[in-house]
Parts: C-alpha cells; sequence; structure tokens
C-alpha cells in the first residue's frame, strides 16, 4: 500500500500577528511556525495504519513552501513517515486552494496512491479545499472532516463529524482521499530513536514549476485585522451588585428586562 | 598481681584449633554471600566511583564511624550510633585479645592486656557492652511496641535483634561465669573493672559450684561463639548487609556537583537506549543503593508526595530495582515501579539529602522518566504534552508569542541585548517570571533594585528561550537540549561575563547544567546577589518591620545551600521570621519541581495545599519565597486553603524593592 500524507507548515495562532507590506497576508517576522493541527492527526493516522498493516506500507509526506517547512517536514518522518517531499515555492502564500490541489495532483497523479490523508483545513487560510480539489482531480472518491477512522479487508470505515453534533459512518473502497478533524487521534510525541532515524529519511525536493500549470481562480484583494466592534465587560464585586448592575444594564441597552 | 585474666580461661587453649576452622567457615560463607551478589551489581553500566579517592576515604571515615548522617534524626539516629559504637568497641576488644593470645604471645612473648591497660579495656568492654544491650532495647522497643509509620518490619528484623540480644547477654552471662569463679572472692577489686558482669556474677552465679560454674561457663562459650559466627554468616543475606553496603556506598559517593545529571550525547547514533527501562540501563551503583538501603523510611518521611498521598515511596522505588535486579533482571522495571510512581517526583531532593545510606534516588527516578519521555514519548498528561509542544514552538510553556517574552519590561530601564549589549549583567528572566503576570511583578522587582543600585541589567527579550529546566525533568533531554543551544548561542554571541537569575530552577540549568553544554560563566541567583550589593553597600534599603515565615525553595536550599543569605536579606528588610517546622535543608517542597509545575496533580492531596497549611501553623501573615514556581503554587494553594485574609505570598524581591531608599 501507498500512502501519501500533505501537511502544511503554519503560524503558531498564539503569534502576534501582522499584515505584511503588500496588505495581502501576513508578515513574517516574529512568527513560530508549527505542522497545522490537522495535519497532524493525518500524519497519526498514516502512521497508525502503517502500524496496523505490519508497516508494510509506504508513506510519503508532502509539503509546499519555502525552506522553512523542512523541519515540519522532519517532524512529520519522526512520527513514523517514509520518506518527504519538499515541493519548493517560495511564495505559496500568494496560491489558491486549486493551485494547491491541482499541485498535490500533478505530483501524485502517475504515483498510483492507495491512500491520501489531509487535514480538515489549514489554521491559517482555512478553506478546507485542498483536500476535496485533489481527490477530484485524481478522480478519487473523498471522505471529509474524519474522527473515526478504521481499515479492514480493503474497505474503510470513517466517522464524519456533520454540523450539530451529528456523525455520519461511510464506507468506501481503495483509493481515497481523507480529511482529518480535531478528535480523530492523539498526534505521538516522536521518540528520541525515530528523531534520528528521521536524519537520515531522505526528503525529495522538486521546483513547483514542474506540477503547477494552472493560474490562481482567486484573488487574495485585501488582508485584515477584523474592526473592533464594542468591547466586553467584565463586572467584578459582591453578587448581589453584580445582579443590581446586570439588570441595569439589561435595562439599558436591551429591550430583555423592563 | 598485676591485673589481667586468663585468655581462654576454663576452655583450655584446645579450643584454637575448632573455634579457628568454624571462624574460617562463617567468614567463607559471609564471602561467598556478598561474591554471589557482585553479579548482580555487574547488571548495571559502569559509572566511575573511585576518583578522588582521598576525599571518599575521608568521607567514608567520617560517615561510618562518626555516624553523622545517621545522627541527622536524632531519636532513633541516637539509638544506632550508640549501638553502633558499642558493638564496634566489643569487636575491636575481640580483635585485641585475638591478636595478643595467637599473635603477640605466641611469636614475641608479648601480653600487653594486663594492669592499667587491661582494666581500661575490661572498663571500656562492660560499658560498651552495656550501652549496646541498652540501645539495642531501646530500638527494639521502637520497632516492635512503638511501630512507627511506614517501618516495615520484616522477617530479618526479628531474626537480628533476636541474635544481636543473644550475643551481648551470652557475653555478659560467660563473663559473669567467669568472675563468679576467679573474682569475686578472690579479687574483688579487678571485678569492679567489670562492673556488668560483676552484676552477673553476683546476682546469677554467685554459690554455683566450681564445677557447676566450670560447665556452664564451657557451654556458654561455645553458644556465645557460634551465635558470634552466625552473625557473620547472616551478614550477607540480611539486612545487617548494610555494615557493609552502606560503608562502601559512603565511599562510592557521588561527588559531582549536586542535582548533576548526566548530559545524554545525542549525536551518538549507536546509541540503542535512552533511559532506563530495565535495570541494565542503570548503573551498578543504582543496584548497589538498593542494597545499601537499609528501609529506614527517612526519605519516606520527607517526600512531599509520600506526605499527600501519592504512590511515590523513595525508599520502595530503591528497592523495587534491588528486588527486579536479584530476581527478574530482564523485566521492565518501570512495569514494577509504574508511572504514576514515576511522575509524582518534584525532584525536590528531600530524600537524597537526609538518606543515611547517601542513597541517590532523584536520578533513578530521572533515568526511568527518560525512558518514558525520549524511548516512548509518554507525558504525565495531557496538559503536560501541549504544554511540552509549547516549548517546542514558542520557547515557553504557556504557548504564548516567544515575540511577547520582553513586554514585561515596556518602560523599565532594562536593555534588550539585541540592541545594547553594554551591561553589568544579563538578566535571564525565565518564562514565569515573562509571561505569567504574578511573577511579572517580581521581574519588574528586580529591575527597581538593580537600577537602585546603578547595575545595568540586560535581557535576551525575545531571543531568551525556556531554560529547558521542566522538560528536562521529565525526561525529555532532547528538548532541553534544543533549548539550551539557542539559549547558549545568544549568551555567548554578547559576550555576557554574569548572568542572574530569579529562577532556581533557571539557577541551577544556567550554572551547573549548561557547563556540560558549552557554558561556563558566573550564574548567580538574586537572592545572594542582592544579598551581596546590601553588604558592599551598593544597595540602601530602609528597613520596615514585617512579621513572615520563609519557604526555601528545594533547588535554592538543598541543591544550592542557599540558606542563610535570603534570610540575611530579609532580616536587613526588616523582617522577623517564624520558621517552619520544616526549613532549610528539611524543607518541604511546594510541589512545582521536578517538571510537576507543567501537570495536574490528580493523585492524592495537594502538595502546595500541604504547604500552605504548615506557613499558616507558623502564625506569620506573611509567606516569602524566592521562586516563581512556589510563588505560584502558593497563590494557588492559599485560595485551595482558603486562607487569603490571613496568608499572602510574596517574593524576595518584591519585599527590598518596596524598601528602596530613592
Amino acid at each position: 500500500m501507498k500512502i501519501l500524507v500533505c501537511i502544511k507548515q503554519v503560524p503558531d495562532m498564539a503569534s502576534r500577528f501582522k499584515v505584511n507590506g503588500e496588505g495581502v497576508w501576513y508578515d513574517e517576522t516574529d512568527l513560530a511556525f508549527r505542522m497545522n493541527e490537522y495535519d497532524e492527526y493525518a500524519v497519526e493516522q498514516a502512521v497508525q495504519l502503517k502500524e496496523q498493516l505490519g508497516n508494510t506500507p509506504d508513506v510519503t509526506v508532502l509539503s509546499i513552501g519555502p525552506d522553512r517547512i523542512v523541519e515540519t517536514i522532519k517532524k512529520a518522518l519522526a512520527m513514523g513517515c517514509d520518506r518527504g517531499v519538499h515541493i519548493q515555492d517560495n511564495a505559496s502564500f500568494r496560491k489558491d486552494p486549486w493551485q494547491m490541489a491541482s499541485t498535490i495532483a500533478g505530483f501524485a497523479r502517475d504515483k498510483n496512491f492507495d491512500l491520501i490523508f489531509t487535514g480538515m483545513q489549514s489554521q491559517d487560510r482555512g478553506s478546507a479545499q485542498v483536500g476535496p480539489i485533489t481527490a477530484e482531480l485524481l478522480n478519487i472518491p473523498c471522505v471529509t472532516t474524519v474522527v473515526g477512522f478504521a481499515f479492514a479487508d480493503g474497505v474503510i470505515t470513517a466517522k464524519r463529524e456533520l454540523e450539530g453534533g451529528i456523525r455520519a459512518v461511510v464506507k468506501l473502497k481503495l483509493p481515497a482521499l481523507i480529511t482529518c478533524q480535531l478528535g480523530l487521534n492523539t498526534p505521538r510525541y516522536p521518540t528520541l530513536p525515530n528523531i534520528m532515524k528521521a536524519k537520515k529519511k531522505e526528503i525529495l525536493p522538486f521546483p513547483i514549476a514542474g506540477f503547477l500549470q494552472e493560474k490562481e481562480l482567486t484573488a487574495t484583494i485585501s488582508a485584515y485585522p477584523p474592526e473592533k466592534k464594542g468591547t466586553g465587560v467584565v463586572l467584578e464585586g459582591d453578587v448581589n451588585d453584580l445582579v443590581g448592575k446586570l439588570i441595569g444594564i439589561l435595562k439599558e441597552k436591551t429591550k430583555v428586562v423592563k | 598481681m598485676e591485673a589481667t585474666r586468663e585468655i581462654y580461661w576454663n576452655v583450655g587453649h584446645g579450643v584454637i584449633l575448632p573455634m579457628y576452622f568454624f571462624a574460617f567457615i562463617a567468614i567463607a560463607v559471609f564471602l561467598y554471600g556478598f561474591y554471589r551478589r557482585f553479579a548482580t551489581y555487574k547488571l548495571g553500566k559502569a559509572l566511575n566511583r573511585h576518583d578522588h579517592l582521598l576525599q571518599r576515604i575521608s568521607l567514608l571515615l567520617k560517615s561510618t564511624f562518626a555516624q553523622t548522617q545517621v545522627l541527622r534524626v536524632f531519636g532513633p539516629g541516637f539509638l544506632h550510633a550508640l549501638f553502633f559504637w558499642g558493638f564496634g568497641a566489643l569487636f575491636i576488644g575481640t580483635l585485641l585479645v585475638m591478636a595478643q593470645v595467637d599473635f603477640t604471645q605466641p611469636v614475641f612473648g608479648w601480653i600487653f592486656l594486663k594492669g592499667t591497660f587491661y582494666k581500661i579495656f575490661s572498663l571500656t568492654l562492660d560499658v560498651a557492652g552495656f550501652v549496646a544491650l541498652v540501645m539495642l532495647g531501646g530500638l527494639l522497643v521502637r520497632r516492635f511496641f512503638v511501630k512507627p509509620e511506614g517501618l516495615d518490619t520484616i522477617r530479618d528484623d526479628y531474626v537480628v535483634h533476636a541474635l544481636l540480644f543473644a550475643i551481648l547477654l551470652t557475653g555478659f552471662v560467660v563473663e559473669g561465669l567467669r568472675i563468679a569463679d576467679t573474682e569475686l572472692v578472690a579479687n574483688p577489686g579487678l571485678a569492679l573493672f567489670s562492673p556488668v558482669g560483676m552484676l552477673f556474677g553476683k546476682l546469677f552465679f554467685l554459690g554455683m559450684t566450681p564445677e557447676a560454674l566450670s560447665r556452664s561457663h564451657n557451654i556458654l562459650w561455645w553458644v556465645h561463639f557460634f551465635l558470634s559466627m552466625g552473625f557473620i554468616v547472616i551478614i550477607p543475606f540480611t539486612k545487617l548487609r548494610h555494615i557493609f553496603t552502606t560503608f562502601t556506598n559512603y565511599l562510592f559517593t557521588d561527588l559531582s556537583a549536586r542535582g548533576s545529571i548526566a548530559t545524554i550525547n545525542l549525536e551518538d547514533e549507536s546509541a540503542k537506549q535512552f533511559g532506563a527501562a530495565k535495570v541494565s540501563d542503570l548503573t551498578w551503583k543504582d543496584i548497589f543503593d538498593a542494597d545499601a538501603c537499609t528501609t529506614c523510611k527517612r526519605c519516606q518521611e520527607r517526600c512531599p508526595a509520600y506526605a499527600t498521598g501519592k504512590p511515590l515511596s523513595p525508599m520502595k522505588v530503591v528497592k523495587q530495582i534491588g528486588e527486579v535486579a536479584f530476581t527478574n533482571p530482564q523485566a521492565v522495571l518501570i512495569e514494577t515501579v509504574t508511572e504514576d510512581v514515576l511522575w509524582a517526583c518534584t525532584t525536590c531532593y528531600a530524600c537524597q539529602d537526609i538518606c543515611p545510606a547517601r542513597i541517590e534516588h532523584v536520578n533513578k527516578i530521572l533515568a526511568m522518566r527518560r525512558n518514558l519521555s525520549l524511548m516512548e514519548g509518554v507525558f504525565p498528561g495531557d496538559e503536560v504534552r501541549t504544554a511540552v509542544n509549547d516549548i517546542e514552538v514558542n520557547g515557553n510553556p504557556f504557548g504564548l508569542a516567544f515575540a511577547a517574552r520582553g513586554e514585561w519590561a515596556a518602560g523599565l530601564d532594562v536593555k534588550i541585548m539585541e540592541q545594547d549589549s553594554n551591561v553589568d549583567i544579563l538578566y535571564f528572566v525565565g518564562c514565569y517570571a515573562s509571561f505569567d503576570k504574578r511573577n511579572r511583578d517580581i521581574a519588574r522587582s528586580f529591575i527597581t533594585i538593580c537600577n537602585a543600585a546603578g547595575i545595568r541589567v540586560g535581557i535576551l527579550g525575545k531571543e531568551e528561550k525556556c531554560c529547558g529546566e521542566p522538560p528536562r525533568k521529565l525526561g525529555n533531554e532532547y528538548l532541553y537540549q534544543m533549548m539550551a543551544a539557542q539559549n547558549i548561542e545568544r549568551i555567548k554571541a554578547y559576550g555576557v561575563k554574569k548572568i542572574v537569575t530569579t529562577c532556581p530552577h533557571c539557577f541551577n540549568t544556567l550554572g551547573r547544567d549548561y557547563k556540560d553544554l558549552g557554558l561556563d560563566i558566573d550564574v548567580e541567583h538574586y537572592s545572594t546577589y542582592i544579598n551581596g550589593l546590601i553588604i558592599n553597600n551598593r544597595l540602601t534599603i530602609k528597613p520596615s518591620v514585617f512579621e513572615f515565615t520563609y519557604h526555601d525553595s528545594c533547588y535554592l536550599g538543598r541543591y544550592m545551600d542557599i540558606i542563610s543569605q535570603p534570610r540575611a536579606v530579609l532580616k536587613a528588610a526588616g523582617g522577623r521570621i517564624s520558621e517552619m517546622e520544616k526549613s532549610g535543608y528539611a524543607s518541604f517542597c511546594c510541589g512545582g519541581g521536578g517538571g510537576r509545575i507543567l501537570a495536574e496533580e490528580k493523585l492524592g492531596t495537594r502538595i502546595n495545599a500541604a504547604r500552605v497549611t504548615m506557613a499558616q501553623a507558623a502564625g506569620a501573615p506573611l509567606l516569602v519565597s524566592n521562586c516563581p514556581f512556589c510563588i505560584t503554587m502558593f497563590e494557588d494553594g492559599i485560595k485551595i486553603n482558603n486562607c487569603e485574609e490571613k496568608l499572602k505570598v510574596l517574593d524576595l524581591a518584591e519585599i527590598v524593592a518596596a524598601r528602596i531608599v530613592s
């Protein structure tokens, strides 16, 4: 079995974000980068499946971006992926989901992957489109927002998270693409022997031009922090006084209490 | 007639041959008993514990013959020490007899057990035997009647107590029988130099016929002899083995800086195992320690985890290593010890500090934690996993933006090294003082103090990372070294001459542990630094009276011997101290050490609440400490104990900063 995991390096969400000079994306100064959270579930699920099948599957981890993303690829290798693919692109933030998916499909098309894992979405752009578009381009079935995964006798049983806390169970055959959601698993912490082994695993660099001929379908016009609308008020003090204050505010600003 | 006695009186010189025959057998069994244990010690990894031999020997002599470690707990320590000296004197006395009768007399015709020396000899041994008997009685009452909590009594204890009593009693009986026959009537003046033997003679044997005396003496002489040989024989097979193993353990004491842990070579690609999963992953000393343990339970008694109902007992861990090593050395040691036990340790060092056998508890636990962390990627809880990931990404356990690390200093007279590195000291702030709201006040207070003393202070700001101590103590050597390398690179780049920290954990790590990674500069904790500023008149503070109790943080007191200096600073500030029952070297951990600051305390009761209760008992309205972890734990403990109105927590720097003369 051949497995592909697609991951993205994103800034840590606790970072102080500033809009970049062009005003279309964030400035990279003072940002700490890490693996996109949902992609960690994807890596973990791929490695768990590899272990379940007696380590026979071959797991490739792919990421698109500048040189700094190699650190994140190494983390995926330390978690248990077999080889890395670094699709080099110093301006990956300019690529829209269509172009990202086209790049992945361009790489994967002739390699006959049986199963592709991606994150449900990235924490920075959050389009949640790259996985499904990739599946469409490769003409394979896709299940999104997966919170439960089992594989037996060539059949995947995937549990999907739907709106309103509803879950759906889907069964499908290989090949397939799965996008992973929080709750699917607990990503492992790489052990030291695996970190050391990962240093020897290959990371194949490819210029993005070799896989991407598509133009973007969407354009970012402007990026900006949301406008501040009003502020929260924290009431402090004795409970009896608080009740009075709260009723006062409700009377003054709403129609709930008259 | 010159004072002396006939050696081998009544039994005759004919006993020499059978006596030595049996003695050699006893010694052979004794040696075999220890020899059999060597193979198990050798299961452990190599470790050099025979450097600085003179220092080791002096330590051995002092600890053994002056019983310095044993006497640190007075009650049972006193009983043991006096028993040891009494029994030791009897042993030396027996050797003197042997030396004379079997060596100096037949070879040189020299008899030295005579005259005044004989009188001293006789009196000393009688008193020694009496003291040993009484102390043994005291120990017996303690063990079998008082039964202190945690003191486990096993088969060995019955055997050892019975045997020692029998040896001492038959000794006096044999002496009494001899004195009844040879001295009570014929030489009563000499009998006075054997007061206990004389008493035995007078009370029990006066009036017996010479034949009865002789027969009884003969029989009991052999009984005493065989009991004594029995004593030698059982040493390696019972708890008595501590006579040799504890003694030897003093010789093998860890002489490295207190708190040192081996820095793992992460570049070594041939290494297959990190930390200890099996006993063979520990050192030979770790296995030997188990044999040196007397299960005196002093470690357990002082352990904050044990005291608050957690499954950890340092004594039990040490014993389990021995049990696994001797019974099932291939077994996974951690399965016996259990993860809960390993994660419960706060590395407070109280166990190791008090151990009369100088056993090294903490590093055994850390070695096993290293296996859990580095080999299995395990954490004590999901909150710790998150914190460790946050340290990896942002260099702090809170997961806050690394770029915000220096923001607490905005508007203060502090230089950011990146902009201006011309400073007197580098203040290594640490994660808590950088990010935690409560602890930021302490960082600011420290700057106020330095400003008042005219010290130019620099900080690394966003270039500073966690020192790596909490993850290291959780076993994650990899992350520790990753953090350390980044800090060391920056510190070296700015040519820093001196570092001051407000966190004892940073202080220990930068000052001691970073040496192994190539950083060797002067690192000081602010408590001694401020004390120095006051002594050298660089800092003038206006004392105002306050009542307080003081908490010695583990990593300052027990690890670094800094106990008097912070008290001196607080005294200079006008403080009147009410000491807690457990203070100084006996201080009780806040619960935040050993990486536990990142973990929720899910087992037993809360350590911080227990310590706050002790602080309340001291009666002062103010609890002062010197460590961000302690401050954090106590702020929380005060809420748990619901005593916000009665007890406040302040840091030493806050007390001083509030009294600066401007």
